[in-house]
């Protein structure tokens, strides 16, 4: 029941944060981070096209979840393309919320330009609190 | 209806503060944004008729989606803003503000401008409510400097921020210095401030409001936000009120 990694991908598909919070991953260079997380988004806008008949209204939503061996991946689109992306052990619970929690400390902050990487020192202290009751 | 009973001037404490001896350093020219309510009723306009502020009179007509100026003044439950609406809002007026200045100083004295405005209306309005909660009788308004200050940190900080400040204290360096704290103030706890503007503290705009109120009440001061962070505290920030030479002067006078 641990939080391995997050990601944050704008709506260009451009990896804008990652961090890391366990070491059971092994460490990736940052090229093959923004590879992978480009390659995510790709797969995304796929799989939100693959519904034969979406509901009339409903968002594009497109690749939830994945699961690897031993550790799986939660996708969490927000309204306006941005999406994070968390990866974790299996079984984990509450995925749902914590996406929620993280997009709520998310953004407001005026000095930080949309799409672009977030070099927030805030954002990242919170997320590293909010992380560590969840790991621990 | 709602013009009926226009209360007798000496029962209005509202208006009975003078705005216009103010010796801060806002200059008019500068203000003419108008404030973003936090609340329901802070965009009230500045000066409004002598009856309009009856709340208890104008009870009626409560229907939802009518004017902003016609709603209830009195009305405190349910009229709370979210802090997430809040700080979108906030994040905008920063920006917004950010593409106008030149310089990190004149970007908080745009934010405490607009604080300054919020601050008048935020005092004419507890007034008003502390008025109405003691059914009109006995209303009070702080002339003395002590409850003035414990006025804008207990009341003033609780309307607006939910809670009272954490700390109020005199300054050692000087006897017209004192300090307002708070350890994680709401307004601005989703902004992080970039490096090459580590001297910005967003909240000037509380300074403002701080300012505003205590202008009212007839205590010209200086204030100002500074970010003091504790370890425990990273946001924690002090808001300093330079009282004016006059207002001590004045509590010279009339002793204890």
């Amino acid at each position: 029941m641990t939080v391995h990694a997050l990601w944050v991908i704008n709506k260009a598909g451009g990896l804008v944060f990652s961090r890391s919070y366990t070491d059971t991953l092994p460490p990736l260079p940052l090229n093959t981070v923004l590879i992978l997380a480009g390659t995510l988004h790709g797969i995304h806008a796929i799989t939100s096209r693959l519904a034969p008949a979406p509901p009339p209204g409903a968002p594009q939503a497109g690749l939830e979840s994945f699961e690897a061996e031993g550790w799986g991946g939660k996708v969490f689109l927000t309204p306006t393309g941005t999406k994070f992306v968390l990866l974790h052990s299996i079984g984990h619970a509450g995925l749902d919320d914590l996406l929620k929690r993280v997009y709520e400390i998310f953004m407001k902050n005026p000095f930080h330009t949309p799409e672009m990487p977030i070099n927030s020192a805030q954002f990242d202290t919170r997320l590293q609190t909010l992380m560590a009751t969840v790991n621990a | 209806m709602s013009t009926s009973l226009p209360p007798p001037p000496q029962s209005n404490p509202m208006y009975s503060y003078s705005t216009n001896t103010s010796t801060s350093t806002i200059s008019g020219p500068g203000s003419h944004q108008r404030p973003l309510s936090m609340r329901d009723s802070m965009s009230r306009s500045p000066n409004p008729p002598p009856a309009a502020p009856n709340g208890a009179g104008a009870a009626g007509g409560g229907a939802a989606g009518q004017n902003i100026l016609d709603r209830p003044l009195n009305k405190t439950r349910g009229s709370e803003v979210a802090l997430a609406s809040w700080a979108f809002m906030f994040a905008e007026i920063v920006s917004y503000s950010q593409s106008r200045v030149d310089s990190v100083a004149d970007l908080e004295q745009r934010l405490t401008t607009l604080g300054y405005e919020t601050g008048q209306r935020v005092l004419g309005l507890l007034l008003l409510r502390s008025a109405q909660a003691s059914h009109m009788k006995d209303p009070r308004r702080e002339h003395r400097l002590i409850p003035i200050l414990q006025f804008v940190h207990t009341q003033v900080y609780k309307y607006c921020f939910g809670r009272p400040a954490d700390g109020l204290e005199r300054s050692v360096e000087g006897e017209d210095e004192y300090m307002i704290t708070m350890n994680q103030p709401p307004l601005t706890q989703n902004i992080s401030i970039p490096k090459d503007m580590s001297q910005l503290s967003c909240e000037a705009f509380t300074a403002g409001i701080v300012e505003g109120v205590l202008d009212g009440l007839d205590v010209p001061a200086r204030v100002t936000a500074h970010t003091v962070s504790t370890d425990q505290y990273p946001q924690r920030t002090v808001i300093l009120v330079k009282l004016d030479q006059k207002v001590m002067d004045r509590e010279t006078v009339l002793g204890k």
